[in-house]
């Protein structure tokens, strides 16, 4: 019998290795800052996932603590003169705490209106960072608005390739942990959670809790990943905030498969590199991101890694009574089934 | 010149009577098909553009403009309820992310057709009321067409015609017992929604700038109007449209059109978040 | 302590119809009680106040001497009271085991975030699907399981916690003679063993005569008669 997991996990291994090879073959500097941006909203997308597809919560507001982030990144170094180390700590903190706010909002939701609810709260984020301008102490420059704040870094000029391997260690980091945390204990009742609210709810599960523990998990991830990208571009923008990044980090995941982690990962690699490497300017990509969810709804619910597992099913004949690769022992018992 | 007060009042008023129009049509997709339906506001955009595209052509009138609008806006409802609203009413992730999805998909076309800057409409000559007040043609055009399809809606509902609409709102298996046509009842709805929300935008395009994003604030006011009025009285959508729209008014005239956009956005949320009973429990809850 | 749960003037009504009046009841530690009534008596909604998914409009519940009129569902079931549904909702992604695991997990504190004692709960969970009859399709989907299993399912999720007390919704309506047979043997055998009491609401008189000691009968929102069997 196939072994399923070492099969994808072969994949895993082989992609990542494909990546770290990739820059030996001296490619042009901008595909190296695509792949870099790439990694970095991969790990943005598999934060979602956390909240959206492990445990349910449907959020159109994710971009809310990646760009909450990105901003404290960029005001505590810049006006603030924190060192960067302790303003990305403090910067994912408060990506936390965001998350814990928005989860605590949400929790009495129903599906739809915890969609609505998260995109009203990421709108607000947004209005604000467009209409507001910052003043810094010395130079007498107004910072904010479309233009945005710069971040003062340690570095003068990062080289692409550092840039490249530190994204992508990142995105490995940051994708092992959130894998991990999905298939813990706490992930599987937000898997409960996620299914059935009310059998969760019957089994002793304190359902407001757990919603909460999930947005507060997800936006610390995508607050990290904010960090790292303002770190990488040098300047958060209201963009950070914008409802098409929370539309992006959905798509991501519904194409890569909800649930998954690894899917949105491979999903947002694959549909960054491609639009933006080929130039596409960003109302079109907006709009072929918008093309791409519909068509992915309508013709492949699952996503990449659920339609590949029906497709393996279907060919490896039946996949349902698959025992974990866990040693345990075994209990004979009886009963009929 | 006339008190800014009065002015505000009037471009208020004339703004959220047709505004009304659209919140009845969120009300009615609310209530009847059950689901939130994100990409209201790009049928209004789509009118305000379909009256602009008719004005290039020396065709300046919204009340031309409005029949147009609706009629591609029930083509376009139909298909989107029938092909996508319809199979994913129940699922949590599909229905609001795929509107949303439609929405911007609307959004961006827009933007690559027309550009993302602010178009405007010949309004033609205003009357001059007491006092220097000014009584926009097309605002008064627009408030008595909201009222007359307004109480026209009001009229259908209560009779015969209605019939199907309230029953499908009450309880859905009885309708469908009944030997009703429950999906297409459903589409159909979704369709005529989406005309009137393209109507308002078509009758209220005179009003300022047209832009790819106008959509977002109507969207968020229907759905404020329809969680708090409810989705019985189509009175009481008319009345609230109309706070609404002189609050938004006063706002955009006091602080900026922004925060009106925001005050909308935070009205949201504190709805949400104190849950009145107005809410309705969308269909189903599987995924 | 002599009662374990008690229901002091129950009422309840949705709009303008009144469903349940007046209702008072108790069930003591370790007695099977069985609730009995037709269609439209008032018996689920009972169930539901009972079990902390509705609120009462007037009257209070008390268990262990404790409070808990206004105690949700979950609160409910780690003070050990669970319920089963007659219309079971299962988790589509999860699988039997894992189900059963998520009510484990919950029971006395285990509420670990992250990893977590999950040689723990190995053990329990394969003694709860050995109980139920579902060893054998442990790592089924829960979504791909027969009425049987999923009512055999409902009975490992509510005895994970060690409960004092049952509240069983119509549990046996619509099953097979084998799976009602196991079930009703089940039952008695946690009753018995482990002092559990329930309350089995169902209207089926043979099946309550069988597995109760007392029954109430409640008609039109009240109860009108209670027997001894």
């Amino acid at each position: 019998m196939r072994n399923a997991a070492s099969f994808r996990e072969g994949w895993l291994a082989a992609g990542i290795g494909l990546l770290l090879l990739f820059p030996l073959s001296s490619p042009d500097a901008f595909f190296l800052d695509v792949f870099t941006t790439g990694f970095l909203l991969a790990a943005f997308a598999a934060s979602w996932d956390v909240v959206g597809g492990v445990s349910g919560q449907i959020t159109l507001g994710h971009a809310l603590p990646f760009g909450a982030a990105a901003y404290a990144c960029a005001l505590l170094t810049t006006l603030a003169g924190w060192p960067l180390p302790l303003a990305v700590a403090a910067a994912v903190l408060l990506a936390a705490a965001v998350g814990a706010g928005i989860g605590a909002l949400s929790a009495p939701l129903a599906g739809p209106f915890v969609a609505l609810l998260t995109l009203a709260l990421g709108e607000i984020a947004h209005e604000a960072a467009v209409g507001h301008t910052f003043f810094s102490g010395p130079g007498g420059y107004a910072w904010g608005g479309e233009g945005g704040i710069p971040v003062a870094l340690p570095w003068r000029d990062a080289s692409p390739f550092s840039s490249y391997y530190a994204a992508l260690a990142f995105l490995c980091l940051a994708s092992f942990g959130m894998l991990r945390f999905s298939r813990s204990g706490a992930g599987l009742i937000l898997r409960a959670v996620a299914g059935s609210p009310i059998t969760a709810q019957a089994s002793g599960v304190p359902i407001a809790r757990f919603k909460r523990l999930a947005f507060t998990v997800g936006s610390a991830f995508a607050g990290a990943a904010g960090a790292g990208f303002v770190l990488h571009v040098g300047r958060a923008t209201a963009t950070d905030l914008s409802l098409e990044l929370s539309f992006q980090a959905a798509t991501f995941a519904a194409v890569g498969g909800r649930g998954t982690i690894v899917g949105p990962v491979v999903a947002a690699l694959v549909l960054h590199v491609l639009f933006q490497g080929l130039s596409l300017p960003p109302s079109a990509r907006v709009l072929l991101y918008a093309l791409t969810l519909l068509v992915t709804l309508r013709f492949f619910p699952g996503g990449v890694v659920g339609t590949a597992r029906d497709l393996a099913s279907r060919l490896g004949g039946k996949e349902a009574a698959r025992p974990p690769r866990r040693r345990g022992r075994n209990n004979p018992g009886e009963g009929t089934p | 010149m006339a008190s800014p007060l009065p002015q505000v009042l009037l471009d208020g008023l004339f703004a959220g009577g047709t505004y009304a129009l659209m919140a009845a049509g969120m009300a009615l997709i609310l209530g009847v098909v059950k689901v939130i339906n994100l990409s209201h506001g790009a049928f209004f955009t789509l009118g305000a553009y379909v009256a602009y595209a008719l004005a290039e052509r020396g065709v300046g009138t919204p009340i031309a403009a409005a029949p147009l609008a609706a009629v591609i806006a029930f083509a376009f409802g139909v298909f989107l309820g029938k092909s996508f609203v319809n199979p994913a009413r129940s699922h949590p992730f599909a229905l609001p992310v795929g509107t949303l999805a439609c929405a911007l998909l609307f959004e961006q076309a827009a933007q690559m057709v027309w550009g993302p800057h602010p178009l405007s409409i010949e309004a033609g000559a205003p009357w001059i009321g007491p006092g220097g007040l000014v009584i926009r043609r097309w605002g008064v055009i627009a408030f008595l067409s909201s009222a007359a399809l307004l109480g026209g809606l009001k009229w259908v509902l209560s009779a015969r015609p209605g019939l199907p609409l309230r029953l499908i709102a009450e309880d859905e298996e009885i309708a469908g017992s009944l030997g009703m046509d429950v999906e297409a009842i459903r589409y159909l709805t979704f369709g005529g929604a989406c005309a009137m929300a393209a109507a308002a935008g078509a009758l209220l395009s005179p009003s300022g700038a047209v832009t790819p994003t106008m959509g977002r604030a109507p969207l968020l006011l229907s759905l404020v109007v329809v969680i708090v009025a409810g989705m019985d009285s189509v009175a009481a959508i008319f009345l609230l449209s109309i706070g609404l729209g002189i609050f938004g008014n006063a706002c955009a005239w006091l602080l900026s059109p922004q925060w009106s956009y925001v005050a909308l956005l935070a009205a949201v949320c504190l709805l949400l978040s104190a849950r009145p009973a107005g809410i309705v429990v969308t269909a189903g809850r599987r995924d | 302590m002599n009662t374990l749960l008690t229901a002091d003037r129950i009422t309840k009504s949705f709009g303008a119809t009144q469903v349940l009046s007046g209702i008072t009841l108790s069930v003591a530690p370790g007695e099977p009680v069985g609730l009995f009534g037709p269609n439209g008596s008032g018996k689920t909604t009972l169930a539901n106040i009972l079990s902390g998914l509705l609120l009462p409009d007037a009257g209070t519940v008390r268990f262990d001497g404790k409070e808990i009129t206004r105690l949700p569902l979950d609160a409910r079931y780690r003070l050990g009271i669970a319920r089963t549904f007659q219309i079971p909702h299962p988790y589509p992604a999860l699988s039997v085991r894992e189900a059963v695991r998520v009510a484990l997990a919950v029971d006395a504190g285990k509420r670990k975030e992250g990893g977590g004692r999950r040689e723990d709960e190995e053990g329990p969970a394969e003694g709860l699907l050995a109980r139920t009859g579902l060893f054998n399709q442990r790592f089924v989907p829960c979504a791909k399981l027969s009425q049987g299993c999923l009512r055999r399912l409902e009975f490992a999720r509510t005895l994970a916690c060690r409960p004092k007390l049952l509240i069983l919704d119509e549990v046996f309506s619509a099953l097979s003679a084998a799976d009602e047979g196991d079930l009703m043997a089940l039952l008695r055998a946690v009753n018995r063993d482990e002092g559990t009491a329930f309350l089995l609401v169902s209207h089926n008189p043979p099946l309550l005569k069988a597995l109760c000691r007392r029954i109430l009968v409640l008609e039109e929102g009240r109860i009108v008669r209670e027997r001894t069997v």
